[in-house]
């Protein structure tokens, strides 16, 4: 979930106050404040330019490249031309496309729990923790276990056992293997975003649905006519931050569940960025590949922003 | 479910469409819970047990899966190694965190709002971007394969969000007490250790859980920079034995509960922190 997570947090972060403390204060001590301030941000700073900052350029530079790590020869354009000529980044993307069907199924469960922990009924404290919990496992840890229930031993072919049927091998077909991991995503996500929300529809005005319900409004009624309408923003939110979620995180469920098999059918473009990191001869390759990654990503929360911008006026 | 909350709730709305609610509840409750029971009795069963009867209750009752993946596959070791690498890499990041919190919350920093915007859009970086290059830095300081490579990692994939999220928590201090202090003759180092530190404490904590099950739970840069088998972190090996034991579900499963207990016992002991965090994400 690291990248919903972060994804979310910048969400919060756009709206961190950036004005300094002003203080009036003699200038010899606001002067060494300065320096001490200074000295302190300095670790920080400087440990996540040099191993975050720095990387994404060294990548683009790699990106230009042909290299096995050691030598790097420059060959301008060439690995793009290829990669957008290459059959298999052409399927790859394919697949990222398929696992967005686990976008709406995770939205539209996110919803409907949400809306049932807002009536706020008997232990809904608790119903929130539990809901919560996919999120504290590690994606291994998730991926895993619907390797083993779906797998040929596992507790979903023993179950069809029960009723007589045949075990079926879930993963050495592509459709299902795509399916088992979306409802993976599915199972580890909707919690998370079931209480986000929450968090917007408590933000909703009581006022306007005491009034509805004064006019006479049923529950549908104003579930359709306010709820919605009113969480649209964060509705927006939530789908950006999966769509981004489903191009650059799905590395950990396809490692542990399928290694990207059968052929390529369950590879995504993060898995293939590790593939061809690893086990090809060039690395450029690899750099191209997470640097369009990259802009994709950057185009993605680009009009995040602009939706959250405008969405803050109205 | 305790006492108190249920009689809350039932006085704040006692309306009769509750039941079916609770009931919906219920059910996606279930949903998530019912796979993680199962997981963990499987692992307290031997596999012949296991395939007679999967979803019954065990025949037999043993520890049997746990033993052998201490004794035979290192679990124990690679548990270790995750304790160590989580607790290392969340001091760090407490320390460097807070004292750029500090100063981006309280002093007037030059160029704060360059510093500010530069811990908000690393955020951006998706992982795979990094993979490359951070191997290949690493590669050429020959670290990799050692925890400092990873440790550093960590650190430095964990830090922005937690300057930030220091940042804000520190703000929430008033400057009053930090002006006290001062007139006192408080020194930067005292300010944040006897005021800072306690008065942001629970922040402080907040981010402790969520950068620990964060490293924890890691998978990519751990399966990538730490090759050799000894020294592998715990997800890294349950990828192993997952995928080199697919036709026994039971010592599978204790792998996964040994793996997920730590998130979990955190979950039921710090849930309150790990609430509080994601408020921050929350938020806007």
């Amino acid at each position: 979930m690291t990248t919903a997570s972060v994804t979310s947090r910048v969400g919060a972060a756009s709206a961190a106050p950036t004005g300094g403390a002003p203080r009036h204060k003699p200038g010899g001590i606001r002067r060494r404040d300065r320096i001490v301030g200074l000295l302190a941000v300095l670790p920080a700073f400087l440990v996540v330019v040099g191993f975050m900052a720095f990387p994404v350029a060294f990548a683009v530079f790699i990106s230009f490249t042909k290299t096995n790590g050691l030598r790097f020869e420059f060959r301008g354009l060439d690995n793009y031309i290829a990669l957008l000529n290459d059959p298999i980044v052409h399927q790859v993307f394919l697949n990222n496309v398929t696992f967005l069907i686990s976008v709406p199924l995770v939205i539209f469960t996110a919803l409907i729990v949400s809306v049932l922990l807002f009536e706020r009924v008997r232990g809904w404290k608790y119903f929130r923790v539990i809901f919560f919990l996919p999120n504290v496992l590690s994606v291994a840890v998730i991926g895993i276990m619907f390797r083993n229930a779906f797998g040929y031993y596992g507790g979903v072919n023993q179950a069809l056992a029960l009723f007589g049927i045949e075990p079926i091998q879930f993963f050495t077909n592509g459709s299902t293997a795509i399916a088992i991991i979306i409802l993976a995503l599915v199972w580890a996500g909707f919690g998370y975003q079931s209480l986000l929300l929450l968090a917007g529809l408590t933000s909703i005005n009581p006022a306007v649905f005491e009034a509805a319900a004064i006019d006479g409004a049923g529950w549908w009624k104003r579930l359709w006519y306010i709820t919605l309408p009113n969480i649209r923003r964060v509705l927006g939110f939530v789908f950006i931050i999966n769509v981004i979620y489903t191009f650059s995180s799905l590395f950990g469920f396809v490692y542990v569940m399928t290694a990207g098999g059968p052929g390529f059918d369950t590879t995504t473009i993060d898995y293939l960025v590790y593939l061809r990191a690893f086990s090809s001869t060039n690395l450029g390759s690899g750099a191209a590949l997470a640097v369009i990654l990259f802009l994709f990503i950057g185009i993605l929360t680009l009009i995040q922003n602009r939706v959250f911008k405008l969405g803050e006026d109205d | 479910m305790a006492e108190e909350d249920v009689v809350i709730s039932k006085r704040i709305s006692s309306s009769r469409t509750q039941w079916p609610i609770f009931i919906a509840l219920l059910v996606v409750a279930a949903t998530i819970i019912y796979p993680l029971y199962f997981v963990i009795i499987t692992s307290f069963r031997p596999n012949s047990d296991y395939l007679q009867d999967p979803f019954g209750l065990p025949g037999v009752w043993t520890f049997e899966n746990y033993l052998n993946l201490v004794n035979t596959y290192g679990i124990g070791q690679a548990f270790l190694n995750s304790l160590f690498v989580g607790t290392i890499s969340v001091s760090i990041i407490l320390v460097l965190a807070s004292l750029a919190g500090y100063a981006l919350a309280k002093l007037p920093v030059p160029g704060q709002k360059y510093i500010t915007a530069t811990f908000v859009s690393v955020m951006l970086i998706p992982g795979p971007v990094l993979i490359i290059p951070i191997y290949l830095m690493l590669a050429r300081l020959e670290i990799v394969g050692s925890y400092t490579g990873l440790i550093l990692v960590y650190v430095a994939t964990g830090l922005p969000f937690a300057t930030f999220f220091l940042t804000l928590s520190f703000r929430g201090i008033p400057d009053e007490v930090i002006e006290a202090a001062r007139i006192d003759g408080a020194g930067f180092f005292r300010i944040m250790w006897s005021i800072i530190a306690p008065m942001g404490s629970s922040g402080l904590a907040t981010l402790a859980v969520l950068q620990f099950l964060g490293a924890w739970n890691e998978l990519i840069f751990a399966v990538i920079l730490i090759p050799e088998e000894s020294m592998r972190l715990l997800t890294p090996q349950l990828a192993s034995i997952g995928e080199r034991f697919l036709t026994d579900q039971p010592l599978v499963s204790a792998g996964l509960f040994i793996t997920a207990s730590v998130p979990l016992l955190l979950l039921a002991f710090a849930s309150k922190y790990i609430m509080q965090g994601l408020q921050v994400g929350v938020s806007r």
